[in-house]
Parts: C-alpha cells; structure tokens; sequence
C-alpha cells in the first residue's frame, strides 16, 4: 500500500459529498478541487490518488483535469493572479493593467515569480463585467482595478508576506 | 439603482445582510410561493402558471420556460433533476451573480418550487468555477433554509422532499451549454452532447433534466405570489413575461447591473438613460447587446426596444442580455481579435469546424493586427466563418462565427485598412 | 417497414437505423470519420452532411435517424460546401506526408479529401505539431496526422474496456493520447489502428512493409481460439504482411485481439520446419517423404498406438484422421489435444468477457462433434502419432517412436522422433466450429512451404504406400 499524500480531512470531505451524487464519477470534480485546495496544485500523484479514491483509470482523471483551466497541472506561486483581458475588461484598460503587472512583478504572463510568490495568468472572462477590469487573486475578486490600486493591492501582498 | 418602479430584483442588490434568511422572511415574503404551491397546487398547475408567465428562458436562448419544464417526462421511473445553470460564463454577463449574492434565497425556492413541479428530489447548481465565494455563500443560504425546514424531508408537512447540491465548474466557457455542463456535472469532461436525446428525455445522469438559468429560477418564486398573468404583463411586448436584468458593461458613465420590464426601453435609452451615455464624452461606435457573441450593432442601429424579437428583426439577439458599449477611439479589429480568441480558448476541441477552425480566424486577425495579411484575407476570415457558423455540434462555434461576420459586414472599412497597410500595426 | 426517400430514391429502414446506415443500403455513400456503426455516436467530425427537408440547418447523418417520410439530399450544394468546409478544417494540420504513411491507400482522410475536398490549400499558417509518446510494441502513434475523431478513445472504453487512450486539454491542443507515456495495456491494441481514419495509429509490424494497395486478400477465420473471429489475410507474394477483422455481427462484430491477429507469425517463423526429418542421436537430419512414409506405416500398424489429434485441425483433417486409422492402425486409440484444462467445450467459455475464449484452439467443438475423446494427461504409447495444425499445446509424450504431422517449430521437434510437415491455416481449406457450434470456412491464402503437403495428401500416401511413387 502506497503511502497517501492527501490528508485524512480530505477524505473526510469527500465522504460527507458522496452522497450527494448518484454515482462515483460525479465526484471527479469536487475531488480536484478539494485536493487542490489542499496541495496548492494537482502534481501526477495526486492525481493518480484521486483515481484511485474514485475508482477510475489515471488517464480519465487526467482528462478531466486538463480541460479545465483552473485545475493547476503545474505548481503555482502563494498567490494566484488571474487579470481577466475578456471583452469588458480590455474595453477598460485590462492590457494596459496586464503590462503594468508584468513589469512590477518582474515575470511575463504565465509564469511565477523567484521567490514562489506571485504567479500571473491571464484570464478569460470572470463574470464580473460591470465592474471591470477585474482579476481574480487566489479564490477574491479585485474589482474596479486600475494601475494605482492594482499597485496598492499588489504591495499590501508584499507587504503582508 | 432602477429608473422602473416595477423591479423584482435590484432593490435588493446593494447591501450584505440582504442576503440572510431573515430578511428574505420579512422584507421579500420568503418562501411563502413554496408554502402555496406545496400546500394545494399540483405540479400541472405550477407549470401552467410559468407557461402564463411568458417567461423566456435568461440563459440566453430565450426558450419559454414553462415550455421546458411541460417536456419533463410524467411518468418516467427514473429520477428526475433540476439542475440550474450558474455557469454565467457569456463574456459581458454578470447579473447571476448578483442574485446570488443579495437574493440567494430567491434562487433555492425558486428550485423548491420547480423540482416540485417536474418532480426532482435532488436539484444541483452548476457554478462557475471561479465564482468562489458565491458558492460558500449559496451553500450558506442553503443551510440557513434546511435549518428551518424549507429543505430536506417533508417540507412545509406536504411529503415533498428536496435536497439541493452545489457543484462548482472549474474553468470552461463551454460548461454553460446545458449538455456540456450535464457532462461536467457527471465528472466528464464538459464537452457538448450530441442531440437527441435532448435533456428532458436523458440530461443527468441519463435521467429526464430541466437546465434553467439562474436569473429563470429565480423569477419562479416572483410568478406564484403574483400569478402568472400579472408577471406576464410586467413584460411590455408580446411572449415576453417579466422583467429583464442587463449587465451593462464597457465605455459608458455608470457600468452595472439593471433591471428593466422586458421590451420597455431601446437599446440607447438602455445606454443613455441608465448607463448615462457614453463615457468620457465620447461617441459611440459600437453595441454588442447580448453578449460577446451576440452580432454587433452600430451606432446608427440602437433605436431598436431591447428584446428578444425586436433585437432578432434586426439581425442580432439578446442572449444573456449583456450590454457592452464601444466607443469611437476604440480598435475594432483589435477588439474581434479578442472576442476571437476567447472563443479559439474556449472551443473544446470535439468538432472539426470549431476546433480548427476558431483557431484559424485568430490567427488570421492576429496577421491583420500585425501587418502580415493578405488582402484577401478578409474575405477568408468571412468564409471560414461562414463554415463555421451552423455547423457544429453545439452553439459555440456559432458563437465564433457571429461576431466576425458581423463586425466584417458592419466595419468593413477598418479590416481593410489593416490588410491595405493604411493602419500602423500593433 | 417505413420508408425514406435519399436523393429521389425511395428506401426501406428500420426503426433506430441512422441516415448513414440507411443510405449505404440504397447505393448512396456518406463520407464519415467519427462514425464506426459499432461506437457510439458522437457526431464530432461533421463530415457526414446531409440535407434533411424542413430543417434548416444541415444535419449529421450519423446522429440523424431515418423517419417515415424524411426528404434527404446528400449532393446539394449546401451540403457539398459543408463537407468542403470540414475537409479544409481537418487538412489544416495534416502533415501532406502520404508518401511515406503506411495508411495511404487505404485513408479515409486521403479518400475523403479525393471525393469532397478542394484542390486548393487557403491556408499559410504554421501547423500544429505535437511530439509523440511509445505506446508500445503494437501500435505506433503519429498525433500531427489525428483529426480527433475519437474512435480510439471510444472503442477503449466501449469495447476493450479501458480508459487509457485519451484526449488530454482542449479545443485546438487536445492531443489524443495515453498518458505519461505508458504502453497500450489493452489485449486487442491493434484495433486502434483498423479503425483509425489516418495515419495517426499504425501498426507497428506492419510498418513500412507493404503498400496497402498491393497486398492481396483472403477472407478466413482467426485460429487462435474457439470464438472464430473472421479476418482478413493480407498477403502478397506468398507472405502474409497483417491480419485484419472482418465485419461478423454474430461473433466478433468489427473487431479481434492481438493474439489472434499476430498467430499468423509462427505460420512464416523461419524456425518452422517444413522439410521432413528425423532425429539422428541429438541432431535433426533432413531426410526424404518416403522414408517417413514407410517408417509411420510400419509403426502404427500395430498394438499400443495412440493417434492424437490436435484441436486445431478442420473437421475434414481430423475426419480424414479417422477414417485412415481405420484402415492402417486399426488397434490406434484416437485423442484430441488442444488446450491443458480446457479438453471439452463444458470446460471452455469467455476468457476476458470481450472476445476471447479459453480453448486456444479454434476446432474443439469440431473434435467433438467427431465423437474424439480427450487426452487427458500425458499421451504414454508404445507409438504416439501427433497430427497438429500448429496451435494446439503438445502434451508430454512418453513413447518409444513419436511421430510429428502436421506444423512444427524447431524448439517443438524434441517432443518426437520424426517430422512430416503439413499446413497451417494459411495454406489450407476447410471447416472448423467454433464454440458456439457455427460452421466457418478456412481459406487458403497461401501456396505450401517448402516440402509440406496437405494432411489429406500426406494420409493417402500413406495408405498407397509405394516408395517410388512418392516425390523425395
């Protein structure tokens, strides 16, 4: 028996959720998120884990997470900057947000700065567009960004860590 | 924040607590739709009430939605579900949100009400993924109504029972298509089903399925305690109950989410009275009036009443009633480049047309941006359209196809200044 | 039955039959990818265009069932534009690479595009490319020539019953695959390659070998076990190049496992012994027909003679077996052998719940139906006669002079004294029952090898035995 990398808490999670579904395969989803939500990101093992917990091949975990863009298949910084560039936010200055973003941080689009602090995506439209441009920081959104509170927002995170 | 008085929904969108158990009691007359229609209406009854509503669908097909839930197998032994679409992923649109935030109870007797009508015992909302704290907040609400007993067994002494399951979406456009979102609710990969079968005969988990859109369920409770006539008439024209929530968003004065009796107001009183003209003083240039997807519209074309069948009469539609206004500085190639993109992103890659081709439009206007198209190229990025658009397996590769064909056919000038070389690239 | 009308024809269909289906039954063909009549539909491709009356947009015909009175047009130019549209989509990626692809002449890709695409390229982009992971010793993968029609995906899970081939991401950077590189797992891997649309999944022991066009084919029935799938050999100059199903709705559908497909391998093993010999001391010497002839004769003519009977022989070489013995070893007992554990087809049934048997001999049934009993242990004789048809399992035998007819590798000989090469199913006609005790037909794909002659040949010499007449 392979040692488990996911917590007892999130077995116990899981199980207070299956009986919610009909089936074992619903639980597919809750299962990354939980898991992600613990680890930070969904590296192969815990993926192989969560199969293994639903009951299903490897492979069918893997190509439900790789559909989805908020499954981290790759290791992330503490915290997650996802500038939406959508539409409604582009229309109020998201690329110019997403440059500024860029040089502060010292990292292009995607990746994850040095220290393992900050890592900046681009995102597609977050459903937030009356208060656009928006970006989505960890699981909060940051609405009605501009250059000076996005600078605000991201020393208070410097600061704060 | 409404100019109507007749609003169902606004009034409450602006405070925290507006969102808890106890004021929905005593200042909304919570639960007590769900009090009616469990204690001596018959599920046929509830149906026939949304039927004389004249509520379309506010997903963004704007199908009738009394129409949906009359499909629902009577008689089918399997389970039957409600599953209401929280996935508000249309670019522009935000107004579920917002119900979910101030009104969440709204939202779960609107659900109490519907499962009891096509008979389902355990209802699931589809969230989007990102909407994080909207979920914790919904299940909170949930609790707060299961703790009071309008959850779980026998609810209000009537036998009933109903259990309601959030289940949060991880980052796919495509998920708010109800068959996509069916899948992803199994576990799959939110990837469109082929129809038939439609979801009433086989949705989730192969059991007959009403998919409604939250702003849909959230008026159920709006039609019992008004009746279904009453709603009917809030909505100004024809086959269209109701009011309208309009997420208004781009290059106007006061970007937000409105609410209107539905075909009470063109589109430029929409812009102008509610969103207070464009901004900065500038022109307009441009409307997209339901959705990233929906045909743009030009400055000369937004006397039309903002609804279903007037928008249809002018080429374009309503869909999830999001406003995005443009104005006279902006871009358009740019801006096509963009909504392209996000649907290349979004396709799920099942279909030939979609897959490929959404791709192929976005790497064509990217040339036109950075100055490497051909000038024939416009007419390409047309016609790849044109073999996109209605023929794909499910609406997104229309989706694709509508901007570009309308923002070629409205501003052709602009694409052709850029294959021309009249315009300093990117 | 309900009718439909398909571009003016009138045509019968039965409830449930799609378009494609029904048009096929009337002359009129729909160019599919994505559809496989035994996958699920999943109408991705959108190849299969048609015009139905009264709706407006154009429809799959995969996904569309006939109807009583349903108008279909399957040459309009709607639908000839549509079909034009998905070709270009699909050859936007496709690396023009038929040259060197294994699949070319037998491509639906390249047909499809033949028949419905354009002659001209509109796009200048750069191609997708994709780096290609070992699936293992079956098939080899080539992901630039995918167009995602998913049959591979659908037939591991529908049919092989696993979840290893898959689309990982999305939209236009899916690539179909297994993960992490791991082999293919499934027993019946070489599906993936009959039923992929393109070059995408080849395989590997066909690969660069022959040119589809060339080969020749055989329709016969698969010896590898008691199921009796059908397949096709396909063989060119006297050598066998790939095996491949054949449609057979009663027994193996579309489909057939690797076993089955590779068996075809031992027949053309240069290991396999297709002279006659003998056994000198420890060495093996090539030696001539008569002398064989004369010494099987004299051997078995007299008490303590056991005639074994391999299962997998057809009904007419083990009848001939019987009805020789009666008249030049009439004292012989006669046993079958096939399969250790699996000697009566009560013992025999599905091995993996797909398509496999537990008798790994394709005429257990016939052998019964013969009235042949069962070996049961080791064959203990005085002579021991082996008549095998180069599956069934050698028993240990235990005897002062074994003879061997019938096919024989070089590390089989040791089991007897002496060998008179006959034919494998690829050299030979004949009946065979399978499990379910339905009669099919071997046919002969191949001329003998070397020296072997037929068992019916071989036991006539025998009874007419006279040295001079007999070819050395």
């Amino acid at each position: 028996m392979k040692e488990k990398l996911l917590s007892e808490k999130f077995y116990q999670a899981m199980k207070s959720k299956e009986p919610r579904y009909p089936n074992r395969k619903a639980l597919i989803l809750p299962a990354l998120h939980q898991a992600q939500a613990e680890y930070g990101w969904l590296p192969k093992e815990i993926l192989a884990e969560v199969a293994e917990y639903i009951g299903v091949h490897e492979a069918q975990i893997r190509e439900v997470a790789s559909f989805y863009t908020m499954y981290n298949l790759k290791p992330v910084g503490k915290m997650h900057l996802k500038i939406c560039t959508n539409v409604a936010c582009c229309l109020r200055g998201a690329d110019e947000l997403m440059e500024y973003a860029e040089k502060k941080l010292g990292v292009k689009c995607g990746e994850t700065t040095p220290d393992g602090m900050f890592t900046l995506s681009e995102e597609e439209c977050l459903g937030a567009c009356t208060t656009a441009p928006v970006m989505m920081a960890n699981d909060d959104y940051v609405e009605n960004l501009d250059i000076q509170s996005l600078n605000h927002f991201l020393e208070k995170v410097k600061h704060e860590h | 924040m409404s100019t109507n008085a007749k609003t169902l929904f606004v009034q409450h969108f602006w405070k925290d607590s507006n969102r808890t158990l106890d004021y929905y009691l005593a200042e909304m007359n919570g639960y007590e739709a769900a009090r009616k229609v469990l204690g001596g209406m018959t599920p046929d009854q509830v149906v026939e009430e949304v039927k004389k509503a004249n509520i379309r669908g506010r997903g963004g097909a704007g199908f009738p939605m009394g129409m949906k839930w009359s499909f629902i197998p009577k008689n089918s032994e399997k389970p039957k579900y409600l599953v209401c679409n929280a996935d508000e992923s249309e670019p522009g649109t935000c107004k579920d949100r917002q119900i979910i935030r101030y009104t969440p109870h709204l939202l779960i007797e609107g659900l109490l009400i519907g499962s009891y009508a096509i008979g389902c015992k355990h209802a699931y909302v589809y969230i989007r993924g990102e909407y994080v704290r909207e979920a914790l907040l919904l299940e909170a609400a949930i609790e707060e109504a299961r703790a009071k007993g309008f959850l779980g067994k026998n609810i209000f002494g009537s036998g009933f029972e109903l259990e309601i399951t959030v289940h949060r979406g991880a980052g796919a456009y495509i998920c708010g298509e109800e068959t996509g979102l069916l899948n992803s609710l199994e576990g799959k990969r939110g990837e469109p089903r082929v129809k038939p079968p439609f979801p009433a005969v086989s949705g989730a988990f192969s059991c007959p399925t009403a998919v409604n859109n939250v702003e849909s369920i959230a008026n159920v409770p709006h039609i019992i305690r008004m009746g279904g006539e009453a709603f009917a008439q809030l909505g100004k024209i024809d086959k269209s109950g109701g009011t309208r929530l309009i997420s208004l968003s781009g290059h106007v004065n006061r970007p937000g989410v409105y609410e209107v009796p539905a075909g009470s107001m063109t589109l430029r009183q929409i812009i102008e009275e509610l969103g207070g003209g464009v901004w900065k003083g500038k022109k307009l240039k441009a409307v997209i009036p339901g959705g990233s997807s929906s045909p743009v519209l030009t400055a000369d074309e937004i006397d039309a009443v903002y609804d279903v069948e007037p928008l249809m009469k002018i080429g374009t539609m309503m869909g999830s009633a999001a406003i995005m206004v443009v104005d006279e500085d902006t871009d358009l190639v740019k801006l096509l480049l963009r909504i392209t993109k996000f649907y290349a992103h979004e396709s799920c890659g099942q279909c030939t047309p979609c897959r490929e081709g959404c791709h192929w439009m976005e790497s064509l206007l990217h040339k036109m941006v950075h100055g490497e198209a051909k000038s024939t190229d416009v007419d390409l990025l047309v016609d790849v359209a044109g073999n996109i658009g209605g023929k794909t397996l499910c609406a997104l590769g229309d989706a694709a196809a509508m901007p570009v064909q309308s923002f070629v056919k409205k501003f052709r000038s602009e694409f052709d200044a850029y294959v021309k070389g009249q315009r300093s690239h990117a | 039955m309900p009718k439909c009308t398909i571009d003016g024809k009138e045509v019968d269909f039965k409830a449930g039959e799609n378009l494609v289906t029904v048009a096929k039954r009337a002359g009129i063909e729909i160019p599919v990818f994505c559809y496989h009549p035994g996958l699920s539909v999943v109408a991705q491709c959108r190849m299969c265009y048609v015009e139905v009356e009264k709706m407006p947009k154009l429809q799959t015909a995969c996904s569309t069932q006939a109807a009583e009175g349903m108008v279909v047009k399957t040459q309009s130019e709607a639908v000839k534009k549509g079909r034009a549209g998905t070709m270009e989509f699909l050859l936007l990626n496709h690396p023009l690479d038929c040259p060197i692809c294994d699949k070319a002449g037998e491509c639906d890709l390249q047909d499809n595009s033949f028949g419905h695409g354009s002659e001209f390229m509109r796009h200048s982009e750069e191609r997708r490319t994709y780096v290609d992971v070992d699936m293992g010793p079956v098939i080899q993968k080539n992901m630039n020539r995918c167009i995602h029609c998913t049959r591979c995906i659908r037939f591991g899970e529908e049919v092989a019953g696993i979840h290893e081939m898959v689309a990982i991401k999305r939209g236009n950077n899916i690539d179909i695959t297994t993960i992490d590189g791991k082999q293919l797992k499934t027993e019946y891997a070489g599906n993936y390659s009959d039923i992929c649309p393109t070059g995408s999944l080849t395989l590997k022991d066909f690969r660069f070998r022959k040119r589809a066009w060339m080969l020749k084919k055989t329709p016969t029935v698969c010896e590898g076990c008691s199921k009796g799938c059908n397949m096709e050999v396909q063989h060119e100059g006297n050598v066998v190049y790939r095996c491949v199903p054949r449609e057979n709705l009663e027994i193996n559908k579309y489909w057939m496992c690797d076993e089955g497909r590779f068996n075809y391998q031992y027949a053309q093993d240069p290991s396999r012994i297709v002279d006659p010999m003998r056994k000198a001391g420890e060495s093996w010497l090539v030696t001539r027909w008569d002398e064989l002839l004369t010494a099987l004769r004299n051997d078995s003519g007299g008490e303590d003679v056991l005639f074994l009977v391999g299962t997998d022989l057809t009904l007419e070489e083990m009848k001939s077996v019987q009805e020789a013995a009666r008249i030049w070893a009439p004292r012989a007992a006669i046993r079958s052998f096939g399969t250790p554990g699996v000697e009566s087809s009560a013992q025999d049934g599905p091995k993996d719940g797909i398509l496999k048997m537990k008798s790994k001999t394709s005429n257990l049934k016939g052998a019964e139906t013969l009235g042949i009993p069962p070996l049961l242990g080791a064959a203990k004789s005085t002579v021991v006669v082996v008549f095998r048809g180069g599956r069934a399992e050698l028993p240990r035998i235990e005897a002062k002079k074994a003879y061997g007819v019938g096919v024989f590798l070089e590390k089989e000989r040791n089991s007897v004294h002496a060998i008179l090469p006959g034919l494998s199913f690829l050299e030979k006609d004949g009946t065979i029952l399978n499990h379910q005790g339905t009669s099919q037909t071997l046919k002969r794909a191949l001329l003998p090898r070397g020296k072997s002659k037929a068992l019916g040949e071989i036991l006539m010499l025998v009874l007419n035995q006279k040295s001079s007449e007999v070819n050395p």
